[in-house]
């Protein structure tokens, strides 16, 4: 194999709420399909494992300049990523990832939240976002935020109950995740307030 | 006594079925043999030199064994096998997969009783029991073998057919505000984290409000 | 959730991703231990069970039960599975983190060791040097459930 093919170039990752994605720029040889595959080192592979490498099947030789390497980034440790590219016998040299990645820096978004008033009722819908995955719900009395209260919600199914309401005032509820294995929040989602009426829910 | 003269084909699918770590060897009967099989059971902890006979299934003809009182120490792991005779022929002896009762087991959903007033539901949950050594004995709960354990309780108004969920880690939920003269229904499921194991829910529990006498 | 657990071993707190680890590890359960032919002999939990041991001494067993696990155990377990390679990975570099943090109640003299750890200790690694180093360490491997059911 005689390595005339460039390696990849911009190698960068893409990691949003803990799904971690490794992206480069096509490498372009005229009339030919080129096919690229990654491979992955972590802390322990440098430090204990002759700084071995370890290929991920499922992005071996693809055509796609994109690949999901979330189910081995499962420590929080740095890694290496590197990416090469084929096309027939001519095999490029590795393009490695500039620095390291480790899981710690991903971006987390504020949760998909819906609030909603069951009657005297204060629940909240959220959306399943993995099981890394924990909630934390604050919410209130309207004009009350100095005694405002918490629920951690650990297992995500559909509709969860918060607490009862009074009837009257507005209740206001802001949400965040947090990733136990990073020991990260994310930003708060927006505040929405409902109010009890009576047993019909009610929007604000 | 010396060997038989083991031509005959093996049980398939020796494996361990565990529920509440009550742990019952199944297997197979060996392809193509019909009636008059008969079969015996050795059993072994991991890391220990011997395998120990069952006598109670020896020379079985049916195809399961309770093994849950050679098996009930969950710190410790096991092996079974199973061998088949059949007219002076006999199989190999053949083995299941390292059991952790601790983590193969399967739990059953836990109890419900609900109880209600005009305007709440009373639940209390009961874990199931861990398969008992001695039944005269004191029953040991799930919750001492899995410290961890909780509750997921879905409560489903009738009327709205709205269902919401709670999680609990105590046994005892109070839904308050409801409706009067409302039919609610409850089931509920155990998870524990770590190691992770679910149960499935239970079946439903249905309840109605007291009529609101005011009315 | 993730369970990450908070153990507490006295004055020495570690968090650890206890599912991911169970989970990498119940990936390749049936895998490891079918490769184990010996059943009568284990490295961790006979002759004397980690059950046995002081709970003075819990911290000290698990920190040199991690380095054991880092320094000898996993770079022997290379298999011609790639799946179940990169599940030793995601185990090794777990292992790997929470090691370092033992470490460091180890070097705060957070996580004492006493004399019974020492000889539990000794009779792990005369379990582990009884076989060949590849037996040994896939053996090992197929043990970690006995760790962390006894850690839990």
């Amino acid at each position: 194999e005689d390595a005339l093919l460039p390696a990849p170039q911009n190698i960068s990752i893409l990691s949003i709420n803990m799904k971690h994605f490794l992206t480069w720029s096509p490498v372009i040889v005229e009339g030919e399909t080129v096919r690229y595959s990654v491979e992955f080192q972590g802390e322990y592979e440098r430090e204990y494992a002759n700084e071995s490498w370890i290929p991920i099947c499922e992005c071996s030789l693809i055509t796609a300049t994109v690949c999901n390497i979330t189910e081995d980034i499962s420590a929080t440790v740095a890694y290496n990523l590197r990416v090469r590219a084929d096309v027939g016998a001519s095999r490029s040299e590795w393009g490695t990832l500039k620095g390291f990645f480790n899981r710690i820096t991903t971006s987390l978004t504020p949760p998909l939240m819906k609030v909603i008033a069951d009657g005297y009722h204060l629940l909240v819908e959220l959306e399943d976002m993995g099981p890394a995955f924990q909630f934390c719900v604050l919410y209130w009395k309207k004009g009350q935020e100095s005694r405002m209260q918490q629920k951690v919600v650990k297992e995500v199914s559909s509709v969860v109950h918060l607490d009862t309401m009074e009837a009257g005032p507005d209740y206001c509820v802001k949400a965040q995740t947090y990733v136990e294995t990073i020991n990260r929040s994310s930003s708060f989602s927006q505040t929405q307030c409902v109010r009890a009426q009576g047993g019909r829910s009610m929007w604000l | 006594s010396g060997e038989l003269y083991c031509s005959l084909p093996n049980p398939r699918n020796v494996h361990f079925e565990s529920i509440n770590m009550k742990n019952v060897l199944h297997w197979s009967a060996p392809e193509g043999t019909g009636d008059g099989v008969l079969y015996k059971v050795k059993y072994s902890v991991y890391g220990v030199g011997k395998w120990i006979r069952k006598p109670e299934c020896r020379n079985i003809n049916r195809t399961w064994c309770d093994l849950s009182r050679e098996t009930s120490d969950y710190e410790e792991q096991y092996y079974a096998t199973v061998k088949a005779f059949l007219n002076g022929m006999c199989s190999d002896w053949m083995e299941t997969t390292r059991f952790n009762p601790l983590t193969d087991t399967k739990i059953d959903p836990p109890m419900i009783s609900v109880s209600s007033t005009e305007k709440s539901i009373s639940i209390i949950l009961t874990a199931p029991e861990k398969w008992n050594r001695s039944p005269e004995g004191e029953p040991i709960s799930l919750l001492q073998v899995y410290p961890g354990l909780q509750y997921n309780v879905s409560v489903l108004n009738k009327k709205t057919k709205k269902r919401w969920f709670f999680s609990v880690s105590n046994n005892t939920l109070v839904v308050p505000w409801l409706e009067p003269g409302t039919a609610y229904c409850v089931s509920a499921q155990i998870y524990v984290t770590t190691p992770l194991l679910h149960s499935g829910f239970s079946k439903e529990y249905c309840i109605d409000t007291l009529k609101d006498k005011t009315a | 959730t993730a369970g990450n657990k908070i153990f507490h071993f006295g004055p020495c707190r570690i968090s650890m991703s206890m599912t991911e680890i169970r989970s990498g590890f119940t990936a390749i359960k049936a895998n490891i231990q079918a490769r184990d032919p010996i059943r009568t002999l284990s490295i961790l939990s006979h002759p004397h069970s980690l059950h046995k041991v002081k709970s003075s001494d819990r911290c000290c067993i698990t920190y040199h039960l991690f380095n054991f696990y880092v320094d000898k155990v996993f770079k022997h377990c290379k298999t011609e599975d790639s799946y179940v390679n990169r599940k030793i990975s995601s185990i090794a570099n777990s292992f790997l983190s929470v090691k370092r943090r033992l470490g460091q109640c180890h070097e705060q003299n957070k996580c004492v060791c006493g004399q019974e750890s020492a000889e539990k200790f000794k009779q792990i690694l005369a379990n582990y040097e009884g076989l060949n180093v590849i037996s040994a360490a896939i053996k090992s491997l197929g043990e970690l459930d006995i760790l962390l059911d006894w850690m839990e």
